[in-house]
């Protein structure tokens, strides 16, 4: 947990030296203010980096402190469901236009509801799978005009 | 605003299409906001692409049904389950839960309802009086005067989070910072772009928000998914006694005023509104040891509040262009993807849809009184229904919702990665409606900036050059030292022998 607490405030501190390193070299403007397009990211960056270094110190005071929703976020069945959502989440964008719509839809909510809502509960899990997705096509691209792959 | 604008307004929300839109919108947003842990905002993100194709001004009635409904759901759950849908509905678990213990529970709806739509009502008045000539002395603005704007409005919405300043600032930064990407309007350098063609054109806040609001949530629910339901009461009579009445109307009638005023200021929402309203109410009332164990006008002061909020949060939005708070930071997105741009033009230049808007209001809040009285049973059966099942489903609208925006499959990985991060700020506990505002407004208050800077050749001078200017800049700095300024004066109170 100390790690994760660490990690955060480590992280903006990187964005914003990463970002402040990427605003300096952009190119100058042609039109205008030359350094015009730099006041902002500079400006953010440098901010950034102050907060972060802020931050940091807050979290090292108060670093032995539980945060229940870390632990939270490491136990039980909830890494699982996240990684999975992710995972699912994925291979729904790479499915999405080679399979159509419908199809990728039924086999994303389909694998979704068994992970989240359990084997157990298959027929419902089917059910809504089935129904909701063709709900949904034929409201966004029937009734509404969207169109879906 | 001239009578015969207004009039056209109620007549075209009355348009049986519109109706059904307000009634849909009421009831879709009820339905989410119902489930614990997502708010209005989500049933908004959630809810955008279903504005696809629609007329612009049924478009604009439908979000602001979703909004106010998904306010009016937010306190079924917390009435039922003591499981607010959002912050604005908190206060309503305080008097509303130990109701339904008692067997009041179709009681304590009722009057939250009727309270909500008194509080409403209360506020589209406001609303009238006060939108107008706010829309008129906006068009005095210049590009300094609409940066310290937005610079206030941020600063504002950072200093009210409350404990969490810090992370507040943070929170914008990284907004302000991802406003960046893309192509700069005015020179046309690509900016944090690393290359890649899909970000030249920038970030789509609309994306952010839906990945933040939609995902975000589901996957931080996920958290507490395997809790063990809390038990529901039963909902009991469904209508309350003359005597409830009599205790809750003068808090419904002060709290509404209060509330309005609350939400028309930036930063400010429906959360803070409903707490001020709950403790002013404990504070004059005569028998405050009550609040907290089932008071009926501890329920029904903050609902007309927040309801109340929730309409006066639409002034800056509409006749600014200045979101106040997360949820109607999510709006301006919306409209600004329909092709609406709020702002003062917006009633010059297009004041039917904005009384159209205005009447639909007072004509959703009646039918949202409706809904959630009459299906009241309703109502309590899709409560029924597991979040095990809704949350995948959200999960599928947030994908169409992204795929909607561009035709295109490559924004579902940005959505992921915008979600995860917002899983990770609800965790270390950042506020989120910052980054929010911050990604919408960043742009603009970029290039008002670049432009009051060029007009004054470069000197600072201008952001200090109108009394407008001066009264901004002094209320940015009271809003970021406020929270020292409550701090003080607890302490003193708390040495006070």
């Amino acid at each position: 947990m100390k790690a994760f607490k660490i990690g955060m405030p480590v992280f903006l501190i990187i964005v914003s030296i990463v970002c402040f390193i990427g605003a300096i070299r952009l190119p100058k403007a042609n039109l205008g203010d030359p350094y015009g397009p730099l006041y902002f990211p500079i400006g953010i960056s440098v901010l950034l980096f102050i907060f972060g270094i802020v931050y940091f110190f807050q979290e090292i005071k108060r670093i032995n402190k539980s945060n229940n929703k870390i632990t939270e976020l490491f136990t039980g069945r909830t890494p699982k469901l996240i990684g999975v959502t992710i995972i699912l989440g994925i291979g729904y964008t790479l499915i999405f236009e080679s399979l159509g719509f419908l199809i990728a839809s039924i086999l994303f909510l389909g694998a979704l509801l068994f992970v989240v809502n359990g084997i157990k509960n298959w027929k419902t899990n089917i059910i809504v799978a089935l129904a909701f997705s063709f709900i949904s096509w034929y409201a966004f691209s029937e009734l509404l005009g969207v169109s879906l792959p | 605003m001239g009578m015969d604008t207004f009039m056209e307004g109620l007549l075209t929300s009355l348009e049986p299409i519109n109706i059904m839109w307000i009634i849909i919108g009421g009831f879709l947003g009820t339905i989410v906001g119902m489930l614990p842990g997502l708010g209005p905002a989500t049933a908004v993100a959630v809810l955008i692409p279903v504005t696809f194709g629609m007329e612009p001004v049924s478009a604009l009635i439908l979000m602001a049904a979703i909004y106010y409904g998904a306010m009016y759901g937010g306190s079924r759950s917390s009435i039922l389950l003591n499981t607010p849908g959002d912050g604005s509905a908190i206060a309503a678990t305080f008097d509303g839960y130990p109701m339904a213990q008692k067997g009041q529970a179709g009681q304590a709806m009722a009057i939250s309802a009727v309270a909500s739509f008194i509080g409403g009502v209360i506020a589209v008045i406001g609303f009238i009086l006060l939108a107008k000539p706010l829309a008129d002395f906006a068009l005095k603005f210049g590009p300094a005067e609409y940066f310290l704007l937005m610079l206030l409005t941020l600063s504002a919405i950072v200093s009210l989070s409350m404990g969490k300043m810090v992370k507040g600032f943070i929170s914008m930064l990284l907004g302000l910072l991802l406003s960046t990407v893309g192509i700069d309007t005015q020179s046309g350098v690509y900016r944090f772009t690393f290359g890649i063609p899909h970000l030249s054109e920038g970030i789509d806040f609309l994306i952010v928000i839906i990945g933040i609001y939609a995902i975000g949530e589901v996957l931080y629910n996920f958290l507490t998914i395997d809790e063990i339901k809390k038990e529901k009461k039963k909902v009991g009579k469904i209508w309350f006694s003359k005597k409830q009445w009599k205790r809750s109307k003068w808090p419904i009638l002060r709290s509404g005023p209060l509330g309005f005023i609350i939400g028309v200021l930036p930063g400010a929402g429906g959360s803070i509104a409903s707490m001020i309203s709950y403790t002013t109410e404990k504070q004059i009332s005569k028998k405050p040891e009550e609040f907290g164990e089932g008071a009926v006008e501890g329920l029904a002061a903050p609902e007309s509040a927040n309801n109340a909020a929730s309409v006066g949060a639409m002034i800056p939005l509409l006749t600014m262009g200045i979101p106040g708070s997360g949820t109607t930071a999510v709006m301006l997105g919306a409209l600004i993807m329909l092709g609406i741009r709020p702002g003062p033009l917006l009633f010059e230049n297009d004041p039917e849809m904005v009384w159209t808007l205005v009447n639909s209001m007072f004509i959703g809040n009646i039918a949202l009184i409706i809904i959630n009285i009459l299906l009241v049973g309703l109502l309590v059966k899709i409560l029924d229904t597991p979040a095990k099942v809704l949350y995948p489903i959200i999960l599928l609208l947030a994908f169409i919702g992204t795929y909607t925006l561009s035709y295109s499959a490559i924004d579902f990985f940005l959505l992921l990665i915008f979600g995860y991060f917002g899983l990770l700020m609800k965790v270390m506990d950042f506020p989120i409606a910052p980054l929010v505002l911050a990604i919408i407004v960043g742009a603009d208050m970029e290039q008002n900036f670049r432009m009051a800077i060029l007009s004054s050749n470069g000197s600072l001078g201008v952001f200090f050059a109108t009394p407008i200017a001066i009264g901004l800049i002094v209320l940015t700095l009271l809003s970021l030292f406020y929270p020292l300024i409550v701090k003080k004066i607890q302490k003193r109170k708390l040495s006070k022998p």
